[in-house]
């Protein structure tokens, strides 16, 4: 374990959104804006701006890393254009009323499938589904949050065919 | 024999008693561990976003010693063992798929 991978979460925090120059082993140099810092394997994710509107996202591995320096500090404008990279999609925009039939929707479904189901949150927005997983507006498989893969996956599932029977 | 998916590093099935998460596991006083916790998180999360992104991307890996290949990225796993791709191009020919040791990957980009 290298300095850079022995590092808090709150240190590498610290490194996002400004521009830096990482020296890696064997002579490579990497530069660019830092997205984020894997806490599990200290992977430095850099983007670059391309002339035609792309961007250039290089992934410098924790165990590689010999140096990191920063260069600037990313303005509030450029900390956005950052946030939305690996923003998830715009999902269609809903009322608070069609939000809350959904939730209400889904909810029976669930329960009528006889999978314990839960409100929870400030005004009850979160389905919990068995004390495991939470669902957030506005309730499709991609709002599905668990820490177990399994279940995770057999609800995403669930959900998915209950929506497809919706259309 | 071949028995996937594979463990950590090592022999054991658990994960490292010396990394770091484990570490913060067994706790620090409470205030510096929240702290630590939801920056862990929020790192974690937009790292997973970025894999989510890279998917099904071609992508230029840097291996060991200046060697560089191209592939198709398909996966990482979550103890940051490999790497999982498709279309590797190599001198041999191209492999529909194959794992590539996160050890031996210095770094990798792709474009968005």
């Amino acid at each position: 374990m290298n300095d850079w991978q022995r590092k808090s979460p709150v240190d590498w925090e610290t490194y996002v959104n400004k521009m830096v120059k990482v020296a890696a082993i064997e002579k490579h140099e990497y530069e660019g804006w830092v997205l984020t810092v894997d806490p599990v394997s200290a992977s430095i994710v850099l983007a670059t701006f391309l002339e035609n509107e792309k961007v250039s996202i290089s992934v410098v591995l924790g165990h590689a890393v010999q140096k990191v320096e920063i260069l600037k500090e990313g303005d509030d404008e450029m900390k956005q254009r950052l946030s939305y990279i690996f923003a998830p999609e715009e999902s269609k925009a809903y009322s608070p009323e069609e939000l809350e039939k959904r939730k209400n929707n889904l909810k029976t479904w669930l329960e009528t499938n006889h999978i314990p189901v839960t409100e929870q949150g400030e005004s009850g927005r979160t389905l919990c589904v068995a004390g495991v997983l939470t669902i957030d507006p506005p309730y499709g498989p991609e709002e599905c949050s668990s820490s177990n893969e399994i279940i995770l996956s057999r609800v995403q599932g669930l959900i998915q065919g209950y929506l497809e029977k919706q259309q | 024999v071949l028995r996937l998916p594979r463990g950590p590093e090592g022999c054991s099935r658990g994960f490292s008693p010396t990394s770091p998460r484990f570490q913060a596991l067994l706790g620090g006083d409470a205030v510096t561990t929240a702290a630590a916790q939801g920056a862990r998180a929020a790192l974690r999360q937009r790292y997973l976003r970025g894999l989510a992104a890279a998917r099904g991307r071609p992508t230029r890996f840097c291996l060991r010693a200046g060697v560089r290949v191209d592939a198709v990225f398909g996966a990482a796993d979550v103890d940051a063992v490999a790497f999982q791709v498709d279309a590797l191009q190599t001198p041999l020919g191209v492999q529909a798929a194959a794992l590539l040791r996160c050890a031996d990957v210095l770094a990798y980009s792709f474009l968005l």
